[in-house]
C-alpha cells in the first residue's frame, strides 16, 4: 500500500509538468480556470510558420550537422589507430573525456571565451567558435560509441586480413572499417545530434544573439513572457522534449544492450542541464 | 578487448622496431606511427578543453599588471553577492543529491523487483521525464505552479484560498522543486544497473538463516549498495552545482536565489574587465567538480569488490 502511494506520488509529479506544456500549446485560450476554454492546432500550424522559429530551428540544425561532421572527421581515425595500433591513445582519450563529463559547461565556455580573447579575438561571437566548443563537450559520446562498435567488429583483425590483401590503411579505414561500424558511428551521431540541438551554456555565453539557437529563442521568450507568445514556447518545448526523446529511444534501440539506456540519458541530460 | 602491446597490423607499410628502442631514443617516425592519426583529436581537445581549463587557473592567479597574486580570490569572498551565490549552489547541490537519493534509491528498488511489463513502463517514464529538461521544464513547472498555473489553481479553487501556495520557481525551495524532475531519474537510472549485484539467492540464504528483513538489509544488502548510493548521490550533487539552463531560466524572477553557474554566466557577458572574477568562480567549480569525481571513482571501485 505505501509502495503504491510512493509510485503514484512520483507518476504524478513526473506526469504533471508535461501535461500542463502540452495543454498549454493546445489551448485557445487559458487564464484563470484549471483547464483551458478550448482546444485548437492552431498553435501547432503557426509555429513553423514563424520567421524567427523557423530561423532558430535552421541554426539549431545546422549546427547539429557541422558538429556531427567534425566529430567523425576527428573520432574515427583516432579510435580506429587506438584500437588497431597503439591503446594508449586511449587511455589519454578516456582522461580527457572526464572535463566534458564533470566539468559544467558554463566553465567549458568561459575557459574558452578566455582563450579566445587572449589568443584569437576575431573568432570571438562567430558560429565556428560554437561548433568547435560543442564539437569538444561532445566528443566523449561519439568516441565511446566507434570505440566500442570497433572491438564488437573485430577491427583488429579485419585490418590483419585487410593487409594481407595488399590494403594500405587509408584503403582499409574507407573500404573496410567504415562500412563495418556504421552503427556505431550513428548511434554516437545521434547522441551528438541531441546535445548540439539542446545545447544552452555554450550557445549563450560565445554567441549570443549573434546566432540564436532554438534553446536561446525558447529562454528569450521565456525571459520575457509578457512580450513572449506562451503558446508558440510551449508549442516549441513539447516538440524539443519529443525530438530529445526520439533521439534518445533510437540510440537505445540501435544499441539494444551495447550502448545502455543510462548512458544515452545521460547524454541528454548533461546537455540540457549543464 | 585489445592486447596491451601495439600490434602494428594495419600500418602497411610502416616498420616497427623492438619496444625498447622506442622507449629509449625518441623517433619523429616511430612517433607519427604511433600517434598519428590520433592527433587531430588530440590538439583539438587540448585547445578547446585542457587549454581553456589552464587559462582559468591562470586567470584566477593573473593581476591586470601583469603580476600574480589573491587579489581575485579575495575579492571574490568579500563580495556578499559571491558569497550567496557559492552558499546557494553548494546548498542545493547538497540538498539535491541527498534528496534525489532518499527518493531515487527506494524507487529503483521497487522497479527492480517490478514484473517485466511494470519495469519497461517505469523505465520509459524515466527516460521520458529526464528527456523533458531545460527552459522547457522551467516553462512546464511555471505553467503547472507558478502564479497562474494549472495546478495553482486547482488549488485555490479547492480550498479557497488567495494566496499562491507554491514557492516561486526562482527561489531556493522552487529551484528544489524543478531540479527534483531530473535528478531523481538521473539517480535512478544511473543506480538500476548496480541494484543486480545484490543477488535474490542471497536474500532467500538469509531467509532460509533465519534473517530478518531488517537484518538482511543491516548486515547484506545496505553495505553492498552503499558505494553505489554513495557515488550516486556524488554524481547529483556535481551535476546539479554545473546546471545553466534550468537555473537560468527560472532565476530570472525578481528575488531568485543566487548561484554560481548563474554569477559566472552573467560577469561573461555583462563586463569585459571582470573575467577574473568568472576565473576565480570557474575554478571553483572545477575544483568541486573534480574532487567529487575523484570520490565518485574511489566508492565505484570499492563497489567493485562485489562484483
Amino acid at each position: 500500500m505505501r509502495k503504491h502511494v510512493f509510485l503514484g506520488l512520483l507518476l504524478v509529479y513526473f506526469g504533471l509538468p508535461l501535461l500542463a506544456a502540452l495543454l498549454y500549446s493546445v489551448a485557445t485560450r487559458w487564464t484563470d480556470t484549471a483547464l483551458p476554454d478550448g482546444y485548437t492546432l492552431s498553435h501547432w500550424l503557426n509555429v513553423f510558420t514563424k520567421p524567427d522559429v523557423v530561423a532558430a530551428l535552421g541554426r539549431s540544425l545546422v549546427l547539429s550537422a557541422v558538429v556531427v561532421v567534425i566529430e567523425i572527421a576527428l573520432v574515427v581515425p583516432a579510435a580506429y589507430w587506438s584500437v588497431v595500433r597503439n591503446p594508449r591513445i586511449g587511455s589519454v582519450i578516456q582522461t580527457i573525456s572526464v572535463i566534458p563529463f564533470a566539468i559544467p559547461w558554463v566553465v567549458v565556455g568561459a575557459g574558452i571565451q578566455l582563450v579566445t580573447k587572449s589568443v584569437a579575438p576575431q573568432l570571438f561571437g562567430t558560429f565556428w567558435l560554437l561548433a568547435a566548443s560543442t564539437a569538444a563537450i561532445a566528443f566523449p559520446f561519439m568516441y565511446r560509441a566507434v570505440e566500442s562498435s570497433l572491438l564488437a567488429a573485430g577491427a583488429v583483425q579485419l585490418s590483419e586480413a585487410a593487409a594481407t590483401c595488399g590494403a594500405g590503411p587509408m584503403q582499409t579505414l574507407v573500404k573496410v572499417i567504415v562500412p563495418a561500424i556504421r552503427g556505431g558511428v550513428v548511434s554516437g551521431a545521434l547522441l551528438v545530434i541531441a546535445t548540439a540541438m539542446n545545447e544552452f551554456a555554450l550557445a549563450k555565453i560565445l554567441v549570443g544573439v549573434s546566432f540564436e539557437t532554438l534553446p536561446l529563442w525558447s529562454a528569450r521568450q521565456f525571459v520575457s513572457r509578457t512580450l513572449g507568445d506562451p503558446n508558440a514556447l510551449a508549442v516549441v518545448t513539447i516538440f524539443t522534449f519529443g525530438l530529445l526523446f526520439a533521439l534518445s529511444a533510437l540510440v537505445v534501440w540501435l544499441g539494444r544492450g551495447r550502448v545502455s539506456a543510462s548512458m544515452a540519458t545521460a547524454t541528454v541530460q548533461k546537455g540540457t542541464s549543464s | 578487448m585489445t592486447s596491451p602491446a601495439p600490434e602494428p597490423v594495419a600500418a602497411g607499410g610502416a616498420i616497427s622496431p623492438p619496444r625498447a628502442a622506442a622507449a629509449t631514443r625518441f623517433s619523429p617516425r616511430r612517433f607519427l606511427s604511433d600517434w598519428g592519426p590520433a592527433l587531430p583529436l588530440l590538439l583539438f581537445t587540448l585547445a578547446t578543453l585542457v587549454l581553456p581549463a589552464l587559462m582559468l587557473v591562470h586567470d584566477t592567479f593573473a593581476l591586470p599588471d601583469g603580476s600574480y597574486g589573491f587579489e581575485h580570490i579575495t575579492k571574490v569572498a568579500a563580495n556578499p553577492v559571491d558569497r550567496q551565490a557559492i552558499g546557494g549552489s553548494l546548498a542545493l547541490g547538497l540538498v539535491q543529491a541527498t534528496i534525489a537519493t532518499a527518493i531515487g534509491a527506494p524507487a529503483a528498488w521497487l522497479i527492480t523487483k517490478m514484473r517485466l511489463g511494470g519495469r519497461a513502463f517505469w523505465l520509459s517514464l524515466m527516460n521520458v521525464a529526464s528527456n523533458f529538461a531545460g527552459i522547457g521544464l522551467a516553462f512546464g513547472f511555471v505553467a503547472l505552479i507558478g502564479s497562474t498555473g494549472m495546478l495553482t489553481l486547482i488549488i485555490k479553487a479547492l480550498f479557497g484560498i488567495d494566496d499562491n501556495p507554491f514557492p516561486s520557481t526562482g527561489s531556493f525551495s522552487g529551484m528544489n522543486i524543478v531540479y527534483l524532475y531530473f535528478n531523481v531519474p538521473m539517480f535512478v537510472l544511473l543506480t538500476l544497473p548496480a541494484l543486480s549485484v545484490l543477488k535474490s539467492d542471497w536474500q532467500e540464504a538469509a531467509e532460509v538463516c533465519k534473517a530478518t528483513r531488517r537484518q538482511f538489509w543491516r548486515y547484506v544488502g545496505i553495505p553492498v549498495l552503499a558505494p553505489f548510493v554513495v557515488a550516486g548521490w556524488l554524481l547529483i550533487f556535481t551535476w546539479t552545482i554545473g546546471v545553466y539552463a534550468v537555473a537560468y531560466a527560472v532565476a530570472a524572477s525578481p528575488g531568485a536565489q543566487k548561484l554560481i553557474t548563474l554569477q559566472i554566466g552573467t560577469t561573461l557577458e555583462t563586463s569585459v574587465f571582470g573575467l577574473g572574477r568568472a576565473a576565480v568562480l570557474s575554478v571553483l567549480l572545477m575544483l568541486l567538480a573534480v574532487g567529487a569525481t575523484v570520490l565518485y571513482r574511489l566508492s565505484l571501485k570499492r563497489a567493485a569488490r562485489w562484483l
